[in-house]
């Protein structure tokens, strides 16, 4: 890069950053983009990583935020390229029994979500569909909550709030002090829907057992279920609209070059050096990256005071948010047993298979947040290819999975080697009890990301995907510590723009545009179109 | 005898080029403008060094109209609609050789001592007419040299290498 | 996605990104279609075996770079573009633990090549030195401008005198192999089996009769060899820059299914999903002949004799590429080293051939679909020359083979099955040479099979990194049918801009900028750009 000097510099070219820096640019202000890795994007990735012609994404699955996130709208990312399939069936569970599987659609499709839990309880499936209805009621709360600065609301308050809304439902006030897993236990009768819903929270990133979260899964993991959709072509798509959003405004973006240092000068954040050279923000700089790394590693305690120091050393990574990426190259997309009782499942966009029931998942997660190889072999799963050709060559399909698994650090280098030369072997044992056509015959080929991997290949330390645990003391006005919460650092002129930041990870892109919110404000920018949306 | 680079002696090489071009088959279609920039070298002593001298030449279904050297601060696009064809650069010191019989233009070009941009294609179809230009251009004339001839003895390092001596055998 | 764009281009390899920015920047509204959810085409890095690791897939060499107008007319350095020429260019290693070396500095070259023939050092610098004078100026004429018959050049070249005035530039060689060529200029083997292997790795088959004309270009390049910081993919990633930054739109993950042809004319495209796009100006097509005439087009749009050409006429390289991708804990450790110690810091190494003879033999067993009767892989770590391509302390290296696209009576999908004992010969070949590449020093390793090449690639068809045969036959006016070779075809609108065209693959840009030079005339469109 010839040019030296830019009013913005954003460290690392995640969908945060982007997104982050699309808007920058679009007010005035000259922004380059500095990435460590060879694609933009950073979770929001999809490769090859298998066989030649099977696409896999190896973060970021499914899109749930796709209808609230301005930067879709604001910047036309859907003639860049942006394309989505939004699949009837959306999240399924399979026992290695013959019991039936449950399946929940899409919000259009409640009635065949309803038939589905009512084959186990009637109760459980009136109660399930009107949650969901209530809570998809909940959109422009939950963007408006999403897409703002965070707020402090008292737990009181919130609870008071849970109940005026989900009251007639069993919903009480006092959800918002319990675990998310009592809250469903508390709602749900069926052991199997449980066992879905479980891994449905743990997903989204909130620890399953901890206190103070019971009213993320009436709200958010409920307003989540069924709104998932597949970006054509996989997940990096997106990445790639934002990227040309960016191109088009007019920003500059440096690819394979680690950001060695944040400059500061006087207290104040003046540009990075990266690969041995100076790029000056006259403006500000903002980070992308995690909190630790920000602080600790990019700009140092040097220039930090001590609580700051403190605190950053204290910002936790996992356990609960560690995922493993399974990939496989199948001829045949899997065939379900269950589809004889519901031949949904076998068109169902994410599928869990391996679990025997609640109890089951409850182990495992146990067993991952606990720093120990699950027992199980169980994983979330898609085959994306069912929807998009593009994603596996013809006849042909590419499925990719989720396991939890315990946190990078919890394992030795060869214990994880030995994860990878084994896990999959497992997991496909269970696989063909649910599905007798997932045999060794049906997989071209295999591989397995695990943790010390993510955390190599995107600095997501831990293997966490959630850069930073959703637990109660990391969340909201929390996250990453008070101090830090309105995107803002105590340099001056440097910000945080990632998922260490509220609300966190996922891919909403929410942390980027709140914080572009935040240095609007700070420097007398023109805002984004709050006014249209509301938020 | 008009001396190198004046307005006589580009008069000459424009009629023997016409000379030449009488006794072809064929001649290329249509107007070209060529333009020739002989950059100093601290060697030649006609083109200062760090500064150019450059010459415009119009050919007109094979035939120069006229060739002559714009002024410093001449556009060259003030001419025939902003067009230039061809493009000829390089040492002023390469020119004078060949203007002298001492260097082989072909040979120049094939060394990359002088740099030819342009339609390529066309040179390489019309290569009768353009062989006729070049030989025009390098003995046709007899040409003065009221600053001293080249080879330019004792003026240092050869600035074309092994050119010289190899260009020096081509035109003896 | 927008429904009408002045200009549709058919993909995004090199040419067609290219191509794109250069129309973008003449203020056209263009949009570039990818079926791959990566644009680069063959300007390809990924991550195959482990993370952090970069593996240029298919385009690792670029020797172009000062040369192809795009450097400079698209600011690629200005948007962050970077090359590394590493010192020591190539080096051949034989059995008998000598080596030779060619470098950015001729001298040196020189004096490799003298310990094997003092005769045949002279006459590589002699050969070297004609070449490289006008090297920029023959292959400014002969590839970065649309092409001319063979006739029309040896013509010229008979007026100019060039052969009187060049000692390796002989009309005749239009008739001869390279290894003619090399009989009839050099004397020890070693050194021709070298310079026949550079050959070889820019896609020039020593022993096909013709050949030996370029070859004096090819060595007028031989120590051009730039490296893309940070893979070659890079490049793929400044050329959109580029394109977007000047309103262009590359939409990945876009195949096309059909060209839209109205009363003759090139008027649009349908994406595989049924999306509709006009096309107001041209549609520009990039990937292989194949599939523009065979399948995009309606076959009433294609004359008949095009049509037979397309199906019988075309050919490509009989020849393919087996790849290693390795992470490495270590770089090689050659025993050549202590023959000549530049061999351990050399980008591409020759890996045994020692004789044109060797190589020779093992074309003939690779066009006749068998494996070469003994790997002789050539190697490459970028990571001695960009340590950012592989996490700290490692390194990412590649072996490439010569290979049959088919295997004889089993076809190319039998690579998936020998695929990683052929990888691992290719290892075993390395480490004869290396014997600290043992297996504790290789961390990961991926094969990528001459099968593998069109899965990912489509338009490479039959593994044909070239994408037509390098050849008399097939070159220049006849590439890739003489109906054909001038970049327009007989749909008016459609233009030809990838590496069907001439001159090449490669990373020459040539494809796109001769093109642009016709679809700039055809369109009224201002040559802001440079001349070669």
């Amino acid at each position: 890069m010839q040019r030296r000097t830019y009013d913005a510099i954003v460290i690392g070219a995640g969908h945060n950053g982007l997104c982050l820096a699309a808007y920058l640019q679009r007010a005035g202000l000259s922004t380059l983009v500095v990435e460590r890795r060879h694609e933009e994007g950073g979770g929001v990735n999809t490769e090859e990583p298998v066989l030649a012609g099977f696409r896999h994404n190896l973060h970021a699955q499914y899109m749930e935020f796709f209808d609230v996130m301005p930067m879709i709208a604001d910047f036309g990312l859907e003639d860049l390229g942006l394309r989505t399939v939004m699949p009837e069936a959306q999240a399924g569970i399979v026992f290695p029994d013959d019991r039936p599987p449950i399946v929940l659609h899409r919000p259009d499709l409640l009635e065949r979500t309803h038939a589905s839990i009512a084959r186990y309880s009637t109760s459980d499936a009136d109660r399930y569909v009107e949650l969901k209805r209530r809570a998809a009621s909940l959109e422009a709360m939950v963007a408006a909550n999403l897409y703002s600065l965070p707020v402090a609301v008292p737990l009181d308050d919130q609870g008071v709030a849970l109940e005026s809304v989900f009251g007639d439902l069993g919903v009480t006030a006092s959800f918002v002090y319990k675990t998310p897993r009592a809250v469903i236990d508390e709602l749900f009768e069926t052991p199997e829907l449980r066992a879905l819903l479980y891994r449905a929270t743990v997903e989204w990133g909130a620890p399953l057992e901890e206190a103070g979260l019971g009213a993320m899964f009436v709200t958010f993991v409920m307003w989540t279920m069924g709104n998932w959709k597949l970006a054509v072509g996989g997940t990096h798509t997106l990445a790639k609209a934002m990227t040309q959003a960016c191109y088009r405004e007019g920003v500059d973006l440096l690819e394979n070059t680690a950001v060695e240092s944040i400059l500061v000068e006087d207290g104040r954040a003046v540009g990075v050096r990266a690969r041995g050279t100076e790029y000056r923000a006259e403006r500000l700089v903002a980070s992308n990256a995690d909190l630790r790394q920000t602080l600790l590693d990019l700009v140092g305690p040097d220039h930090l005071s001590s609580r700051w120091a403190s605190r950053a050393e204290a910002f936790r990574y996992g356990p609960s948010h560690v995922l493993g990426t399974t990939a496989w190259c199948l001829r045949d997309a899997p065939a379900y047993r269950a589809a004889t009782v519901d031949p949904d499942i076998d068109r169902c966009f994410y599928t869990v298979v391996g679990f025997d029931g609640a109890d089951d998942v409850l182990r495992y997660i146990r067993d991952a947040y606990g720093g120990r190889l699950p027992e199980t072999a169980a994983a979330g799963t898609w085959v994306n290819s069912l929807w998009d050709r593009s994603q596996a060559p013809p006849d042909h399909h590419a499925a990719t999975g989720w396991f939890f698994l315990p946190k990078a650090s919890e394992l030795t280098a060869d214990e994880w080697a030995e994860v990878r030369a084994t896990l999959n072997d497992r997991l496909l044992t269970s696989w063909q009890a649910v599905a007798p056509n997932m045999t060794r015959d049906n997989v071209l080929a295999d591989r397995l990301y695990t943790p010390d991997q993510m955390e190599r290949k995107n600095l997501m330390r831990e293997g966490d995907f959630s850069n930073g645990e959703f637990s109660f003391d990391q969340i909201g006005v929390n996250r990453p510590f008070p101090e830090a919460a309105n995107y803002r650092t105590e340099i001056e002129g440097l910000y945080l723009c990632g998922p260490s930041a509220y609300p966190g990870g996922g891919v909403h892109a929410a942390c980027g545009y709140n914080a572009f919110k935040a240095i609007a404000e700070d420097l007398a920018l023109a805002s984004p179109v709050v006014a249209v949306r509301g938020y | 005898m008009p001396d190198i680079y004046t307005s006589e002696w580009y008069d000459a090489v424009r009629d023997a080029i016409n000379a030449g071009v009488g006794q072809l088959r064929s001649v290329p279609e249509g107007r070209f403008v060529v333009a020739v920039e002989v950059v100093g070298d601290g060697v030649s002593p006609y083109v200062d060094a760090a500064t150019e001298r450059r010459f415009l030449m119009e050919i007109d279904e094979g035939s120069c109209l006229w060739y002559r050297e714009l002024a410093p601060d001449e556009d060259e696009r003030a001419h025939l609609d902003g067009r230039v064809d061809y493009r000829f650069r390089g040492p002023a010191t390469v020119f004078d050789e060949i203007a002298a019989g001492l260097l082989d233009p072909v040979d120049v070009a094939l060394r990359g001592a002088i740099a030819v941009k342009g339609d390529m294609r066309l040179l390489l179809r019309n290569a009768e007419h353009v062989a006729s230009l070049l030989e025009a251009y390098t003995n046709a004339v007899s040409t003065t040299w009221p600053l001293g001839q080249p080879p330019y003895a004792g003026a240092g390092p050869d600035p074309h290498g092994s050119l010289h001596q190899q260009g020096a055998a081509t035109g003896a | 996605m927008r429904d009408a764009y002045d200009a549709v281009i058919i993909g995004s390899g090199h040419n067609g990104l290219a191509l794109g920015a250069y129309l973008a920047r003449s203020g056209l509204d263009v949009v570039v279609l990818e079926r791959r959810h990566e644009e680069g085409g063959g300007l390809c890095t990924e991550e195959l075996t482990l993370p952090g690791f970069l593996h240029n897939v298919h385009a690792n060499y670029h020797t172009f770079v000062d040369l192809a107008p795009p450097q400079q007319d698209l600011a690629l350095v200005d948007h962050g573009l970077e090359y590394v020429r590493p010192d020591v260019q190539m080096a051949s290693i034989f059995d008998d633990g000598t080596a030779l070396t060619v470098h950015t500095d001729l001298d040196k070259t020189c004096e490799s090549i003298a310990r094997f023939s003092d005769a045949d050092a002279e006459t590589f610098r002699r050969l070297y030195t004609e070449a490289h004078g006008y090297v920029n100026l023959l292959l400014g004429t002969l590839m970065y401008q649309p092409p001319m018959s063979m006739k029309e050049l040896t013509r010229a070249l008979s007026v100019f005198g060039v052969e009187d005035r060049s000692e390796f530039l002989s009309v005749k060689l239009r008739r001869e192999t390279i290894d003619v060529f090399l009989d009839q200029h050099f004397t020890h083997p070693k050194v021709k089996a070298h310079l026949a292997f550079h050959g070889a790795v820019c896609g020039y088959a020593n022993d096909v009769p013709g050949l030996a004309m370029s070859f004096p270009l090819l060595v007028g390049k031989i120590d051009n060899w730039n490296l893309c910081v940070g893979g070659s993919h890079r490049l793929a990633h400044v050329l959109w820059r580029d394109l977007a930054q000047h309103g262009g739109v590359l939409i990945s993950d876009a195949e096309v299914a059909s060209i839209a042809v109205d009363e003759g004319r090139a008027v649009g495209v349908v994406l595989a999903d049924g999306t509709e796009l006009t096309a107001r100006r041209a549609v520009i097509s990039t990937v292989d002949v194949e599939q523009t005439f065979a399948h995009l087009l309606p076959a009433a749009a294609v004359p008949a004799e095009l049509a037979a050409s397309v199906e019988h006429d075309l050919v490509h390289q009989p020849w393919s590429l087996f790849s290693v991708h390795l992470a490495m804990a270590e770089p090689p450790h050659y025993e050549a080293a202590a023959f000549d110690p530049d061999v351990d810091r050399a980008w591409v190494v020759n890996l045994g051939y020692a004789s044109t003879e060797e190589l020779d033999a093992d074309w003939r067993a690779v066009r006749a679909g068998d494996l070469a009767p003994r790997c002789r892989p050539n190697a490459a770590v970028n990571s001695l020359f960009d340590p950012s391509d592989a996490p700290e302390g490692c390194y990412t290296g590649l072996l490439r083979q010569i290979a049959p696209y088919g295997l004889a009576g089993k076809g190319p999908a039998a690579w998936d099955e020998i695929g990683h004992w052929y990888g691992r010969r290719c290892i075993e070949a390395w480490r004869r040479f290396a014997p600290n590449l043992t297996d504790a020093a290789i961390l990961d390793w991926a094969p990528y099979t001459p099968a593998d090449i069109p899965r990912k690639l489509r338009n490479m068809v039959q593994g044909d990194w070239m994408m037509g045969e390098v050849s008399l036959a097939n070159m220049l006016d006849k590439r890739p049918l003489p109906e054909l070779a001038q970049y327009r075809t007989p749909v008016d609108g459609l233009y030809l801009a990838g590496s069907t065209q001439h001159p090449h693959g490669f990373i020459t840009f040539a494809p796109a900028y001769n093109a642009l030079q016709v679809i700039a005339d055809d369109l009224g469109l201002e040559a802001w750009w440079r001349d070669v």
